[in-house]
């Protein structure tokens, strides 16, 4: 069965269509790369199913539950998590506490209005097995806002997977990266265990090749492909939209 | 968290010990800022953790104040009539919170802005209970268990037990996760969604517990002023409480109870000299503001890092113990 269905799920702005009848599935532990132009509806797609925006039309199913009613929280706590394109992260808040402010999302206590957050032990050894994890223990004390980029967007990643989702959707995790930070980003994103399932929006296609399952190519707001990576490579409508005549740049 | 029992095991002997050295005029006054500092931190519960600025918290000072001139008629018993004071405001911050958090920033402000009107008015209007526009004195007597609570001194440490108290509860919250949670809605409300939290919920816990602590400031003002009027609610009142947390630093919880106090004390020494000291107020607070980056908490702490990096390098004792030393308030 599949752990993620999107069906036919429509989306305007207005009097711009967004998204027409895109259906989506992705089965748990699967490597899912949405690839497609700029403006194509990958970001809004996420939105949608993460319920940041409301869908006009379709349904998503979650472990086969309808969940394009429910808010954005309550998904978190079935499972589904993600990341933004744009970092979205506490920038005056240390590293640290950053990661503490994720991991409370799932802790019974997180409405305790009494004893301090400081003295859980729980909390302090799930971020210090986090920071060791990813050899970051020496950024621990550092503002967010004085990382590097690449660390960053690391960073954005760890939060979201503080909730230990089954779910991850990943919005373009080495988007403004250098070639190194890009590098070293599909390699941990080839390390997150098969325990979790991605949905990866990714324009380089070196990265998309090194992690996808499989891939949907969504072009003006529909699904045009949706295959393994062979296909997609030998797909000629694909090639002509994307590897195509100069098309390079939409990449 | 070391320091911040320091900070409060130092709050609590100040307290104590002023009245060694105060004047029966000065006992009234620190009885006064006491009452209202434990407002000005309520409001900059939410104005500095939550993110939301109202313009009407007069309006829970004024149902605290009316409570117990009101009820005071009927119930006797101190601690009763305090906390139906407290579950009053808290139930009318909770009610109207759930509609008014809903609101962006500048519909928040004007929302709550017309929630403390009418409440002046209500109070206004309900003559036969509230004495309408003349006001109302206070028949109740503050009686904790050690009998009755009438001389200045009396008056003195009730209130300022009242403050200690009520500091300790909102560092309790500012710390727990509850509170840390609202801070990270204030900053980045959206990925606090992302991230799993109901930020609703947050947000009206915030709002409730502020107007409860706004409406306890209130029913204190009631007894130690033995009088009420609707002035109490106006919105004039709720902007005065607002530049108190302003100008004593919004985002720290001590900051307004300095605020607090300065507004207090030169409201008193200047309204001695001058029947126009509305005016020279006025001009003097928005020197505060304008100069005053931060709020004047943030001037202590600067003054307070000089004279403890003095000392540390006559001691010889390294000086990068004064960088790491965590920011409190
Ligand atoms: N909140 C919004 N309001 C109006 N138009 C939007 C909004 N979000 C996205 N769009 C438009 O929808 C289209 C798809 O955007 P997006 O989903 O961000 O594309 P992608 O992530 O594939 O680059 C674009 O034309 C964009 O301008
Ligand atoms: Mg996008």
């Amino acid at each position: 069965m599949s752990l993620l269905k999107v069906e036919n799920i429509s989306k305007s702005f207005k009097t711009l269509q967004v998204l027409y009848n895109v259906s989506l599935e992705v089965k748990p532990g699967e490597r899912h790369v949405i690839i497609g132009p700029n403006g194509a509806g990958k970001t809004t797609l996420f939105n949608c199913i993460t319920n940041l925006l409301p869908i006009d039309s379709g349904s998503i199913y979650l472990d086969g539950k309808e969940i394009s009613k429910l808010s954005p929280h309550h998904l978190v706590h079935l499972g589904m998590s993600r990341t933004f394109q744009k970092n979205n992260l506490f920038g005056d808040l240390t590293v640290e506490e950053n990661l503490h402010l994720a991991l409370v999302a799932k802790k019974s206590y997180r409405y305790n209005i009494f004893s301090p957050l400081a003295s859980r032990s729980d909390i302090k050894k799930e971020t210090n097995r986090i920071l060791d994890q990813w050899e970051i223990s020496s950024r621990r004390h550092i503002k967010v806002k004085n990382l590097s980029y690449g660390e960053q967007r690391l960073l954005e990643v760890l939060l979201a997977m503080a909730s230990n989702p089954k779910i991850l959707l990943l919005d373009e995790p080495t988007s403004g990266m250098s070639p190194a930070e890009t590098a070293q980003t599909s390699e941990m994103i080839q390390k997150l265990p098969r325990s979790i399932a991605l949905v990866v929006i990714e324009h380089d296609m070196e990265v998309v090749f090194a992690i996808a399952d499989r891939i949907t190519v969504l072009h003006h707001g529909e699904v045009i492909l949706s295959g393994s990576p062979e296909e997609v490579r030998n797909n000629e409508m694909v090639k002509e939209i994307y590897f195509g005549g100069g098309a390079k740049q939409h990449a | 968290m070391k320091k911040i029992f320091i900070y409060t095991v130092l709050l609590i002997l100040l307290v104590l010990a002023m009245p060694l050295v105060l004047s029966d005029f000065g006992i009234n006054l620190a009885t006064e800022i006491y009452i209202m500092s434990i407002f000005a931190m309520s409001l900059g519960l939410i104005m500095g953790y939550a993110g939301m600025v109202s313009l009407g918290h007069a309006g829970f000072f004024g149902i605290g104040a009316y409570t117990v001139a009101v009820i005071g008629q009927y119930v006797s018993n101190s601690y009763l009539l305090l906390l139906i004071s407290v579950v009053i405001s808290g139930l009318t911050a909770l009610i109207t919170g759930v509609v008014f958090i809903r609101t962006s920033k500048f519909y928040f402000l004007m929302i709550t802005l017309a929630f403390g009107q009418l409440l002046y008015v209500l109070f206004w209007q309900l003559k036969p209970w509230t004495g309408g526009a003349d006001g109302m004195s206070v028949s109740a007597i503050l009686n904790l268990g050690f009998g009755e609570i009438l001389s200045p001194n009396a008056f003195y440490y009730v209130m300022g037990v009242a403050f200690i108290i009520a500091y300790i509860l909102l560092r309790l919250f500012v710390e727990s996760p509850a509170g840390k949670i609202t801070k990270g809605i204030m900053e980045n409300e959206a990925r606090m969604s992302a991230l799993g939290y109901n930020v609703r919920v947050y947000k009206l816990l915030a709002y409730t517990l502020s107007g409860a602590l706004a409406g306890f400031a209130g029913s204190l003002y009631s007894y130690f002023n033995v009088f009420v009027s609707p002035d109490l609610s106006s919105w004039t009142f709720s902007g005065q409480v607002m530049v108190m947390v302003i100008i004593g630093g919004v985002g720290t919880l001590f900051g307004p109870a300095i605020g607090a106090s300065v507004f207090i004390c030169l409201q008193n020494f200047i309204s001695t000299y001058t029947e126009r000291w509305p005016m020279i107020m006025g001009a003097i607070l928005v020197i505060l503001v304008l100069i005053g980056k931060g709020g004047i908490i943030h001037w202590l702490r600067y003054f307070k890092d000089i004279i403890f990096l003095r000392k540390q390098t006559d001691e010889g004792a390294p000086q990068n113990q004064v960088k790491k030393e965590e920011v409190v308030n």
